[in-house]
């Protein structure tokens, strides 16, 4: 396998993604949550670790940052990834997202 | 031609196998009950259940949010017919009790011969370090030794847990099995009460076991226990659990969630005799995390119940870490012992094994169902999974549903399974050595076990053999 640059990609402007939103995106057949977490933006795949079944749609909680998987409730850290609790022990990918000239780019 | 003793022991078998129902099958009344919930589940019933403990309001928003999810989850269609379950017809909360005491002379006259006739008490004055009586919903007598208590062990039960350590509970509390994990831990989680919370300080040994005794008393009950064991760093404990019921005609619910944190270098057994009576239908959902260097394991004896769904299972979270399941099933008429465990190999040098025993007669019938999982990364791994299944007729079945993936080339599995059959030539070969056949075919099942019974502490192996032998009586036509 052999690394590729990052890919800058649209999501939204800012202003489309309020506070306690979540957005999918697609990016080259993979499925993105962007979440904003109280004004701090965070993205990671749409896939849970535990069973590669969908994620991002699951209950997100913006005060604590996590976003539960609705197939078998493991709870993921959006700002690392990582699950909170079992089944899933897997972390899960992130990505960068930032505002630029108010919109939404994340870094694929 | 059989010795006496031969004679008067298989007379003392049929006279324990008539009576499960005279032993362990026997109910009290319930006149003196303080709380019995109306048959069925609402919002309005689990509300109800945590306003009754005076709970926290984020216990109470965690039960109704587990109870949507009960709701909005299909019923598993894999391994026992669940749909037999008619869940409103079940009491989902009964308190027969309104004190959990720490004398017994304080339980209630009722409960406390139940307790004596099953030999609870006893068993405490002569080789436990605590122990926990549940009856129906919720625990009625809880007692540990003063020199654990001095050392920082906690061992009571979950409704005094919650009150009294509420924020060492909520720490840990539906990490290792979340209300979502799948629809019995959903409605576990809506409804549970009772159990055991266990907390271990790092570098205590607790020498002898801890113990928790389960009991059913009313018709169609449904009882959701909730356990959660934290063993600290270095620490040692052996927790162990049994249970019995009434024999009715209609269906009973026993649905319990068991979690589990081994934290380094700990080591936690955790120890099950199921002999629910053949009217309950046992659907528990039991995982446990070992960090690095500890050990976990689960010695899981499922005899009784209607049918039996439970997969102990064992996240090896940390380097090192190791988890075994010994697993033992016994499906007689009309039981179905749906039964295994899942290892889940998630760091390096990780090592663990799986022995499952099943034996089936009279038509009953047994399943192995499992998982071993080495992660990628895992590297250095080792597992042996190993199911034995007995068949003692033609009429009996067994299945078998192993599941491995593995993720990582540097990984060492090995798996194994037999199905034998009591043949006429092992019996043959017995009674030419002077035992009769039921006698053979009692010494074959025994030493099929023996892996088994040998890891269990001297009592409970004795109990085992004694529950083995009870079912196998007239086994052989």
């Amino acid at each position: 396998m052999t690394d590729t640059a990052a890919t800058t990609i649209p999501v939204c402007p800012l202003t489309e993604l309020e506070p306690g939103a979540m957005r999918l995106v697609e990016h080259d057949g993979m499925k993105i949550g962007v979440f904003n977490c109280d004004g701090t933006l965070y993205a990671i795949e749409d896939r849970c670790s535990h069973d590669d079944g969908p994620l991002a749609e699951g209950g997100f909680d913006a005060a604590a940052c996590t976003v539960e998987c609705p197939r078998h409730g493991s709870l993921f850290d959006l700002t690392s990834g990582r699950p909170k609790t079992l089944p899933a022990y897997a972390p899960v990918r992130t990505f960068a997202a930032s505002v630029v000239d108010d919109n939404i780019v994340l870094e694929v | 031609m059989a010795t006496p003793e031969a004679v008067a022991e298989k007379r003392e078998l049929a006279g324990i196998n008539a009576d499960y129902k005279e032993k362990f099958g026997f109910h009290d009344p319930e006149s003196g009950y303080a709380y019995k919930a109306p048959k069925g589940l609402s919002r309005e019933v689990v509300e109800s259940i945590s306003e009754y403990k005076d709970e926290p309001q984020w216990m109470r928003d965690f039960r109704l949010k587990a109870l949507d999810h009960f709701y909005s989850r299909p019923t598993p269609a894999w391994g026992g017919n669940l749909g037999q379950i008619d869940f409103d017809d079940i009491h989902y909360f009964v308190r027969a009790s309104e004190k959990n005491s720490r004398d017994w002379s304080e339980v209630p006259d009722d409960i406390k011969n139940t307790f004596d006739r099953l030999g609870i008490p006893e068993a405490e004055r002569k080789f436990l370090s605590g122990v926990g009586a549940q009856y129906e919903s919720e625990v009625v007598y809880h007692q540990v030794n003063e020199k654990l208590e001095a050392q920082g062990v906690i061992f009571t039960d979950m409704d005094t847990a919650l009150r009294e350590h509420e924020d060492l509970v909520r720490e840990y509390w539906a990490t290792i099995i979340p209300p979502n994990d799948n629809k019995l831990a959903a409605l576990n989680s809506a409804v549970w009460s009772g159990g055991s919370f266990v907390y271990v300080p790092a570098g205590v040994k607790v020498e002898m076991p801890l113990q928790a005794y389960f009991r059913i008393n009313t018709e169609n009950m449904g009882q959701f226990e909730r356990t959660l064991i934290i063993a600290e760093e270095g620490s040692d404990v052996h927790y162990i659990e049994g249970c019995t019921a009434p024999v009715y005609s209609t269906d009973s619910l026993h649905s319990a969630v068991v979690e589990i944190v081994a934290k380094p270098s700990s080591r936690v057994r955790y120890t099950t005799v199921q002999n629910w009576s053949q009217n309950v239908f046992n659907l528990v959902t039991k995982r446990a995390v070992a960090h690095e260097k500890a050990t976990m394991e689960w010695v899981d004896c499922n005899l009784g119940s209607k049918l039996t769904m439970k997969y102990p299972s064992i996240y090896l979270l940390g380097p090192e870490a190791h988890g075994e399941i010994l697993s033992i099933a016994f499906a007689g008429e009309g039981q179905h012992q749906d039964a295994g465990g899942k290892i889940i190999h998630a760091a390096p040098r990780t090592s663990s094994s799986i022995f499952s025993k099943s034996i089936s007669k009279d038509g009953g019938r047994a399943t192995y169902r499992g998982l071993l999982e080495v992660a990628d990364g895992a590297t250095e791994s080792r597992s042996k999974v190993v199911c034995d299944a007995l068949l003692l007729d033609e009429d009996s079945r067994s299945d078998t549903y192993p599941t491995i993936r593995i993720d990582e080339n540097d990984a060492d599995v090995g798996h194994e399974a037999t199905v034998s059959k009591i043949g006429d030539e092992q019996i043959f070969y017995l009674q030419s050595h002077g035992l009769d056949e039921e006698e053979a075919s009692k010494m074959i099942v025994n030493g099929f076990i023996e892996p088994v019974t040998k890891e269990l502490p001297m009592e409970y192996a004795v109990e085992l053999n004694r529950l083995i032998e009870l079912q196998m009586e007239g086994s052989i036509g």
